[in-house]
């Protein structure tokens, strides 16, 4: 066994500007916080024009329309929508200067997203706005699915709607019971507890007709793993049978590691665009599909940037929200929507603002982690508690650790057949699947390269219990970790359901691991035990 | 001339007053505690709706 | 009934996974090829010297070591083959195919190979891992070409001179058909009022040619489908026939405990048994043999895995002809515990099967060694069995 790597320990020069001990603001008395923490008056303000614009700007505009009215009533998971600016909180608490101007850049622009595919959820639901013109341009996507098939079709012609993405994955984020109904229902109709509940909260949400139902088709992928793939049949069958909307299978290999797979891999997204194309009469267009590309590599470029300023002394963009960003920006959009290139140019340069003015965001940083595994929706605020109150710097979390090379952006007849294996290899490649399948090594061996390369000293395994992939390397990580020195502290979670683990069921692995084998007492101990186990 | 001088005083009183009204319900998270009242009664509502189980 | 003449035989056989006849073969120079996964194409592990053993743990208890890698939400088997080969158990293996089929077994063989649990003497030992098809397309058959050339064909020449030729691969589909015909000929004796073979009884014999090297069993084999033309039934009649479906069952113990509650398992739609997993690969002589096995195993898989619609609901449509097939009053649906595919393909299956073709079924999980935990079982049974009498009387039948 090698001696445990230590980091240097970091001071923060500058004394916090407002709010001292944000734990006050927890409170078990009711299920929101007693108040917003005060930021000082420079970036309390700043907070409070970010609430407004989310407030009025967003989910005001949002309800004024009777049509979204009418699916808030229809839908049980529109009410997790009622928190949102709840739900914003979380991801900032105890930030000041770049890094909550990172987190409102990034996180507004993902509401604003998810508000817009609910928009067009209902515009074309047939329960609800029915515009069956619009809904015969739409297809159906999966919420773990790249769009990469989609590049290539022009937007104002063909609409891509993830409708399990408002539906089930942000709605927990908001509301961290509300996916507890559909686990029930799935369950209830004999599914076993112990699958993943993500894709069982989809097959129960479906079950409970609770999905909006458009689109002239849809595609489907086994993107993350064998629940997510067999969930799949369950919401097939209603789409095609009760609903007469054919559905694509597009198969993705899961050894994404070995040349022999990209031919079939490459294929498969050859069909997808296909059969897209026979249902909605539209033509691919490479035109679209190379500036896609282009888009996709400035994303991946400004991503590598990032990963680059958090591998020094002082990170900026980390945290939950880096995830959800890279989800948004990676498996929502692949390119094709040009707004989030302002964005990608705007985080980056606060991000290189914050790392040449040497802003930390916590009174010490004593440990540097790495964040591997796959983080539980309902507990979101958790690397920022994990920042504030024991001095751990998320450093970068697995879901952000995509893909990292250029695809081909030139349009030339030899990368025009590059360009489907381009897609397969995003496609294969996306967010979870890159690490959790492909073999060991990219599970493994990545999380101690990723440590060496960002300086870190703790591997912070978020271990979602359901998530067979994971868990089955469990003890390689354990001996592993000991041979390297590098500290693995599990977080057992079941990612979203808060009855299997509650949120200080999840905080005290930390507490515990900090205090007895770390020998460490909190920097802020108004944080460690906060009571939001009933909170939204 | 009076009304012309009035007219922003009473814009900028009425954006005084909205600024300490939104604040207020900024600072005091009154927006998300009227939205843990409301929420309670819309779930009694989703809950009273019939299902349609398919599989 | 008589008792079989070599039931206990076969019976011994299965006790251990290093059993007597792989300790046989291998004296005679040949090459265990072990495996986890009916979507391998047998008879390409079958090449020349070489001799396929699908791994299994049987009379499993303990799984703490097992469980200290994968932790206890592994599903059970996955978790047993690593305990397994930790204790030791399947040394005499010279190499071990995977396919990336369930991601549990196949982290227990990556887990196998990070732990060096195989292999410590023989430096030609390797690990394969192989991508499998997920649909029924050419595009799929052209992968599954790919992927037996490079994950099994080749290896297994360069490391241990096996002939791969197209030749070889026709001799040993031929050999592999000899033993199917065997099989689903024994098959057949489950169908009728008066069985002349008990469900056990079958899936005995049928396991034995996936955990044994399957030349030196065919002789027994052959024994015994003689024994069973002239074998008088029992007058005693069952009280109902079921179809047992579902995830891997490598526990004959399962079927035994089903019969006892008077249910005899007619037919067997699960992973180590005869339905699909004994049917004879038929070669024309126009393509290469290594894409006509391919092609049938891609055909002919029923692992829910399988994810395009006409696969999915193919699944449901083959459990429904064999219900019909082997006259059936009811379906079980059973999945070892933690399994992810069977977990959403029992409950569509026993819905569906239920609801659109009118079959009583039983939807269940269970432990892998039924002997760990047998009362939930015994009682799930015995009520199912209960309600389909019960029906039966409504109809007006005895």
């Amino acid at each position: 066994m090698g001696t445990m790597k230590t980091v240097e320990k970091i001071v923060n020069p500058r004394e916090r500007v407002g709010e001292k001990s944000p734990g006050k603001i927890y409170t078990d008395k009711l299920k929101v916080r007693s108040r917003r923490e005060w930021r000082g008056f420079r970036d309390t303000f700043y907070d409070y024009t970010r609430w407004c614009y989310l407030m009025f700007g967003v989910l005001g505009k949002f309800i004024m329309n009777p049509r979204n009215v009418k699916g808030f009533l229809r839908y049980r998971w529109m009410m997790s929508y009622l928190f949102v600016p709840h739900g914003m909180d979380k991801f900032t608490i105890g930030l000041r200067d770049e890094a909550l101007r990172i987190t409102h850049t990034a996180m507004n622009f993902v509401i604003a997203d998810v508000t817009q595919a609910i928009y067009n959820c209902f515009r074309g639901d047939r329960r609800v706005g029915n515009d069956v013109k619009y809904s015969n341009e739409c297809v159906i996507t999966d919420e773990n699915s790249m769009v990469t098939f989609m590049m290539g079709f022009d937007r104002d012609e063909v609409h891509t709607i993830l409708r399990e993405v408002p539906t089930m994955f942000a709605s927990n984020i908001f509301h961290q019971f509300n996916v507890m109904h559909y686990l029930d229902v799935a369950q209830q109709n004999g599914i076993a507890g112990d699958v993943c509940p993500m894709p069982e909260a989809e097959a129960g949400i479906s079950m409970d007709d609770d999905f909006c139902v458009l689109g002239c088709c849809a595609v489907q992928n086994n993107t993350t793993c064998d629940g997510s793939l067999m969930g799949n049949g369950i919401i097939a069958k209603r789409l095609e049978r009760q609903y007469g909307i054919p559905t694509f299978q597009l198969a993705t290999p899961l050894r994404h590691q070995e040349p022999d797979v990209l031919d079939y891999a490459a294929e498969q997204i050859k069909e997808a665009i296909a059969f897209v194309e026979e249902h909605t009469g539209a033509k691919w267009n490479w035109d679209i599909y190379f500036d896609c590309a282009k888009r996709v590599n400035y994303a991946t470029k400004c991503r590598n940037a990032h990963l680059e300023i958090n591998s020094t002394p002082y990170p900026q963009f980390f945290g939950a929200v880096f995830s959800l960003y890279n989800d948004t920006n990676y498996m929502g959009n692949s390119g094709r929507d040009p707004q989030f290139v302002k964005i990608d140019k705007k985080l980056l340069e606060l991000a290189e603002k914050g790392y040449r003015e040497k802003r930390m965001y916590a009174k010490e940083y004593r440990h540097r982690a790495v964040v591997w595994g796959v983080q539980p929706q309902y507990v979101i605020d958790m690397l920022y508690w994990l920042l504030q109150c024991w001095g751990i710097v998320p450093l970068t979390d697995m879901l952000s650790m995509i893909h990292s090379g250029m695809i081909a952006e030139e349009d030339t007849p030899e990368n025009r057949e590059q360009a489907y294996r381009d897609m397969a290899t995003l496609n294969m490649e996306m967010i979870m699947r890159n690490h959790t399948h492909g073999g060991y090594d990219v599970l493994i061996n990545d999380l101690w390269r990723t440590c060496e390369k960002m300086n870190a000293d703790i591997a912070m395994m978020w271990e979602h219990m359901s998530c067979k992939a994971l868990v089955g390397m469990h003890g390689m990580f354990e001996e592993m970790g000991r041979e390297l020195g590098i500290h693995v502290m599990w977080v057992c979670h079941d990612l979203c359901d808060p009855r299997v683990y509650t949120r200080n069921a999840i905080r005290g692995q930390v507490n515990a691991y900090m205090r007895t084998v770390m020998r460490e007492e909190p920097l802020d101990p108004s944080l460690e035990n906060l009571p939001d186990d009933e909170a939204y | 001339m009076k009304k012309l001088v009035k007219i922003p005083l009473i814009v900028a009183g009425l954006g005084a007053g909205a600024f300490v009204g939104t604040f207020t319900m900024y600072m005091f998270n009154l927006d998300m505690k009227l939205m843990a009242v409301v929420a309670p009664l819309l779930e009694k509502w989703y809950d009273s709706r019939d299902h349609e189980f398919y599989l | 009934m008589r008792d079989l003449k070599h039931l206990i035989y076969f019976e011994d056989l299965l006790q251990t996974a290093n059993n007597e006849l792989i300790q046989k073969a291998k004296e005679k120079g040949g090459i265990a090829v072990a495996y986890t996964c009916e979507n391998v194409p047998e008879p390409l592990l079958n090449l020349g010297k070489c001799f396929s053993i699908r791994l299994h743990a049987p009379q499993t208890g303990s799984m703490d070591i097992a469980a200290f890698y994968m932790t206890n939400l592994l599903c059970e088997p996955s978790r047993a083959l690593l305990e397994r080969a930790i204790e030791g158990g399947f040394n005499f293996a010279d190499c071990v195919i995977t396919p990336d089929g369930c991601t549990m077994m196949n982290r227990a063989v990556e887990n196998m190979e990070l732990l060096k649990t195989m292999g410590k003497d023989n430096p030609n030992f390797f690990h394969e891992y192989m991508e499998i098809a997920f649909k029924n397309t050419p595009a799929d058959v052209d992968l599954s070409v790919l992927q037996c050339t490079n994950h099994i064909l080749t290896p297994l020449h360069e490391k241990y001179g096996v002939d791969i030729s197209d030749k070889a691969i026709r001799k040993a589909v031929e050999k592999h058909n000899k033993m199917v015909r065997v099989i689903r000929e024994i098959g057949e004796f489950r169908k009728g009022d008066k069985p002349r073979i008990t469900g056990y009884e079958f899936h005995v014999l049928c396991l034995a040619t996936y955990v044994c090297p399957a030349d030196l069993v065919m002789k027994k084999l052959e024994e015994t489908l003689e024994e069973l033309k002239t074998r008088e039934p029992d007058d005693k009649p069952w009280r109902c026939k079921v179809l047992l479906v579902g995830s891997e069952v490598d526990d004959s113990g399962l079927i035994k405990l089903i019969e006892e509650q008077g249910a005899m398992v007619a037919a067997d739609r699960f992973c180590f048994g005869s339905l699909p997993g004994r049917t004879e690969i038929v070669l024309n002589d126009e393509e290469d043999a290594l894409t006509q096995v391919c092609r049938h195993y891609i055909e002919h898989c029923q692992c829910p895995r399988m994810m395009n619609q006409e696969k999915v609901y193919g699944r449901k449509q083959y459990v429904a002809d064999l219900a019909k097939e082997y006259d059936v009053d009811g379906i079980i649906y059973q999945q070892v515990k933690f399994c992810d595919p069977w977990a959403y393909e029992r409950v569509l299956g026993s819905h569906m099967l239920q609801e659109d073709y009118g079959y009583p079924v039983l939807s269940v999980d269970r432990p892998y060694n039924i002997a760990s935990s047998s009362g939930q079982m015994r009682t799930r049974v015995q009520a199912f069995v209960e309600s389909i009498e019960i029906k039966r009387i409504q109809k007006g039948g005895k």
